[in-house]
């Protein structure tokens, strides 16, 4: 350990980087109480705007007193009880409260006064659950297989896994002060797209045995974005927790914390060459207990083939007699009453086991074949349908103007009225993955989606409007490629025209017969 | 005010040297890229990691040669100071006031750059508030002057959030109460938001009865509220804020009788109080022999001596019981129930109620009985409890004989200082009958007593 410290560039901090040094934001957690009963006058800028973000609590600019926090879900794995208390937060925020399930299968709650930190985060403790270190620079929620455990197809249990790799992570010998933030993600079926994280660990069979290729360097941004590629490692599944943290102690020594635009692990993979970041990996997994020459070489081969099935549906189990039901929530948008709802539905109709997708849906686990109809018709179900549209079922959205500074345009109220105009206008033969973010930082993921949009400015009629950039060509399929830039800018009046004509052209979408009752309308 | 530079971390020239970030800053606002450019995000990350000087950014958009998009505002925010705040909320009102159509008016702009808590940003808000009928401006600014979390502007978030007014202007008053919660004073808060847990306007009603449950101790004030006189929703929310408000559990701690025996009205009280609290109610009498032998708890156990003068149990009994229970984490230990203004009154008025009953003899004092006290402390609360009520204390030894000669020459009524049935009650009843019940069969110091503890925390 002492030989990789020597090893530390000795590089000008930034900053920002002189006040993460100061102290850790996780101090603040026994003051939480004190802040709460007399105010927050005491927090200066940067550890309010700053700080806070290690115990999961965001002051929100566009906001302000106004606070968001953000959950760690591992593996998107939530309980109906956790839910439950989730949604009575969110109901004490009244119209200032809701909550959005993010593309990391984690859940962010807003709305929330600096008077709820200290109960809130205590309650959560209370219930299993945490907010530590899931914003700023620290390693981001783990994402796993959303079906883990249930599912017919998967190759592994990503639960367990992603569990000891966060508890290896939140632990003493966890990073507390990285140069950027850190996205980890565990894959356990065929389906397991996950090369935009710094750090995925794909299934992969070496002589036979079942274990993991490591990919590295994935990550997406205003000015660069890339896949993940491979290490050339192969880990067997109990090693994972510590080489996650010998990759993260790696990165934190060695990150570039002078230059924040080129500060993620991919920029650190270039600057030392891929097969002298193996080497140096390999050194520090040593340090952490870890002997090297069970890292055992790899091609980079994997069991991951296809695109993230649509979750949404009723779908049999692995368990004979049981089904996951699958439900659409739009944008991933989420009131106190809807999600008190899911989660009696959960406790109704299957084992209070629920899981959040990345397509920022929501599935129900272990419901009884016999049970399926029964909720198929629960009122909820209107707002949250099992059978969504092709469009709405994998319409990806971040969180927009609404909550956001850098956001140009309302992303979930736009993509939800757009979608929703445009599966009135077509008729699609399959779904059509589109990814919606507000601005070039592409927290919505643009490029991932077969279509993505990002919000801009247009000039139309003289004036200068809301508009939105039209990426197309996002695949992960196994030929997995980034979307590519295809316009630069329609207005938001006009985008359902101009996608309406896309679908047709690119996927194979057919206007809808109009009824008379609608042509009689729009005569 | 207009003239002096508004930068941010700008660093310190060197004498005789122009300052470094004129030298360095190639950012003019001129140069900014339109909107519609695809350069425009680029330039603008550009300029946020830079060393900003917002002096010629906020000149350019007071001459209204630069529109503040929400994008470059993103980029200036957290660089402003007071100072620069205040310019551009200035000119934010001209162009508000001047606007010949709402919508042509960028309604978020103050919340996009009242993020900073200063004096300066304070007082312009309280400026534009005091000259500014128009509604729709006043529901934006009474949040952010809620933000700045000044005292001394609880009056006018009280007085708009309770005045008959346009429901945007009360609501973003209430807005600001919530969002400087815990820097107003809490009694009159506590009111403020009680009055308007029961207003007609939904969305307050809502938000008050959220911001009461906040508020310390708060399960108290949420209890007073009458469900009756709520809206259906809001009667609703109530309830769910009392069900994440559980009730601590409660030591009550009696006078007793031989053998440690406890009364059945205290029993009845304890039984009472458990199912409507929804938490463990305990009863220890002074006379257990284990009285700090308790249960474990997940949240603070609160002590709640119910003796009725600092005799020899509240002086040195009572302490040694809190000293053996003071290894249990969260204790919380009330003063003894004779000291609770709330009972003094209650006492007061159930003193004045027998003096005025003309079936006992009526405009004669009420004769407090109490079993006898020896300490100067206890002769001096007796003294204070003798003012407040309008009673005669005397002390009654517990023996027939003794009490019928004290009350020989005594035509009134009698008030037997005893929370429960004890010798003393015993000894009365055979003379004044049901006027000479204990006090917790009394129903007005029954209820004040049953209702402050149903609403500890």
């Amino acid at each position: 350990m002492t030989d990789l410290l020597s090893e530390a560039p000795s590089a000008p901090l930034s900053r920002l980087e002189e006040s993460k040094a100061v102290f850790c934001g996780l101090d603040l957690a026994s003051r939480l109480d004190q802040l709460g009963r007399d105010g927050w006058e005491a927090l200066d800028e940067t550890t309010l705007t700053v700080h806070l973000k290690w115990l999961g609590i965001f002051f929100r600019p566009v906001t302000p007193g106004r606070f968001m926090v953000r959950l760690r879900l591992p593996n998107g794995a939530i309980t109906a009880d956790q839910l439950s208390l989730l949604a009575d937060w969110v109901d004490a925020c009244g119209e200032h409260g809701s909550a959005d399930i993010t593309t990391r299968q984690n859940i962010q709650l807003r709305g929330l006064l600096l008077e709820d930190m200290a109960p809130l985060l205590t309650s959560l403790e209370q219930c299993g659950l945490t907010s530590r270190q899931s914003g700023h620079d620290n390693p981001r929620n783990i994402t796993g297989n959303p079906l883990a455990g249930i599912d017919p197809l998967e190759w592994i249990d990503t639960r367990p896994l992603v569990e000891a790799i966060q508890q290896a992570l939140l632990g003493p010998a966890g990073p507390r002060n990285l140069p950027r933030k850190f996205n980890v993600a565990v894959g356990g079926a065929p389906d397991s797209f996950l090369l935009h994280n710094d750090l995925a660990f794909l299934p992969a069979l070496r002589d036979g045995e079942l274990g993991f290729t490591v990919l590295v360097g994935g990550f997406f941004s205003a000015q660069r974005n890339e896949l993940a590629v491979p290490l050339g490692l192969w880990l067997r599944p109990e090693q994972l927790p510590t080489f996650t943290l010998a990759v993260l102690h790696h990165y934190g020594l060695h990150g570039n914390r002078a230059a924040r635009n080129r500060s993620r692990l991919m920029y650190l993979i270039e600057a030392l060459g891929l097969d002298a970041y193996r080497a140096a990996l390999r050194l520090s997994h040593v340090a952490f207990g870890g002997d090297s020459a069970e890292l055992l070489d790899h091609d980079g081969s994997h069991l991951v083939d296809r695109a993230p099935r649509d979750v949404c549906g009723v779908h049999p189990q692995k368990q004979p007699g049981l089904c996951w039901v699958g439900l659409n929530v739009p944008m991933g948008r989420l009131q106190a009453g809807t999600m008190a709802e899911l989660a009696q539905l959960a406790r109704r109709h299957g084992s209070g086991d629920l899981r959040f997708s990345e397509s920022q849906n929501v599935v129900i686990a272990d419901v009884p074949s016999e049970r399926v109809q029964a909720l198929l018709a629960e009122p909820l179900l209107a707002h949250f349908p099992a059978s969504p549209g092709p469009l709405l079922a994998e319409a990806v959205s971040c969180t927009g103007n609404h909550y956001c500074g850098f956001a140009l345009i309302p992303t979930k109220s736009t993509a939800l009225a757009v979608v929703e105009e445009l599966e009135r206008r077509l008729e699609l033969p399959e779904a059509v993955r589109t990814h919606w973010t507000g601005c070039p930082n592409a927290c919505g993921q643009p490029y991932m989606g077969q279509i993505g949009l990002m919000g801009a400015k247009a000039r139309k009629d003289g004036r200068m409007v809301e508009a939105a950039k039209i990426f197309l060509g996002g695949s992960m399929q196994a030929d997995t490629r980034l979307a590519d830039l295809h316009h630069k800018g329609v207005p938001l009046d006009d985008l359902p025209e101009v996608l309406e004509e896309l679908l047709i052209e690119h996927f194979g979408a057919r206007r809808r017969t109009a009824t008379p009752s609608e042509r009689s309308v729009s005569s | 005010m207009g003239s002096r530079p508004c930068s941010v971390a700008a660093p310190a020239a060197p004498s005789g040297a122009a300052p470094a970030f004129l030298v360095e800053a190639p950012f003019a606002p001129s140069d900014l890229p339109s909107p519609a450019s695809a350069e425009r995000w680029d330039w603008l990350q550009r300029l946020r990691g830079s060393q900003l000087a917002l002096e010629p950014w906020l000149a350019a958009i007071e001459a209204d040669q630069l529109v503040p998009d929400s994008d470059l505002l993103a980029v200036l925010a957290p660089g402003l100071d007071g100072e620069g705040v205040v310019r551009l909320l200035r000119w934010w009102r001209s162009q508000a006031f001047g606007a010949a159509a709402a919508d042509s008016v960028d309604f978020s702009l103050p919340q996009r750059i009242g993020r900073l808590r200063d004096p300066a940003v304070a007082a312009e808000l309280r400026l534009a508030l005091s000259d500014c009928p128009d509604p729709a401006i006043r529901a934006v600014l009474l949040p952010l002057l809620g933000h700045q979390r000044c005292p001394d502007d609880f009056p006018l978030l009280r007085r708009d959030a309770l005045r008959p007014a346009a429901a945007p202007v009360r609501r973003g008053a209430l807005e600001g109460l919530c969002l400087g919660l815990s820097a107003w004073p809490l009694a009159e808060l506590r009111t403020t938001l009680l009055q308007l847990a029961t207003d007609l306007d939904v969305p307050i009603a809502s938000t008050a009865v959220d911001a009461l449950a906040r508020l310390p101790h708060g399960r108290g004030p949420l209890l007073s509220l009458d469900p009756r006189r709520l809206d259906a929703g809001v009667a609703a929310r109530l309830q769910r804020r009392l069900r994440r408000l559980p009730a601590s559990p409660l030591l009550l701690l009696v006078h007793g009788r031989a053998q440690g025996s406890i009364p059945v009205e205290l029993e009845s009280l304890a039984a009472q109080l458990q199912q409507r609290r929804g938490a463990p109610v305990l009863l220890r009498a002074l006379t257990d022999p284990q009285p700090a032998d308790l249960p474990a708890f997940d949240r603070p156990l609160w002590l709640v001596p119910l003796l009725l003068l600092p005799g020899e149990h509240v002086r040195q009994d009572l302490p040694r019981l809190r000293r053996l229970l003071q290894p249990r984490a969260g204790l919380r230990a009330l003063p003894f129930l004779g000291s609770w203004p709330c009972w003094q009154r209650a006492l007061a008025a159930e003193a004045g109620c027998l003096a005025r009953d003309p079936s006992l003899a009526a405009d004669t004092p009420t004769l407090l009985l109490h079993h006898p006290v020896s300490s100067p402390l206890a002769r001096r609360y007796l003294g204070h409890l003798s003012a407040i009520t309008g009673a005669t204390c005397q002390e009654a030894a517990y023996s027939p004989e003794v009490i019928s000669e004290s009350l020989q020459n005594h035509r009134g009524p009698v008030l037997p200082l005893a929370l429960a049935a004890n010798r003393l009650t015993e000894v009365l009843t055979p003379r004044y009958g049901a006027a000479a019940a204990p006090l917790l069969s009394r129903p007005g110091l029954q209820e004040v007593l049953f209702q402050r503890l149903e609403a500890l925390p």
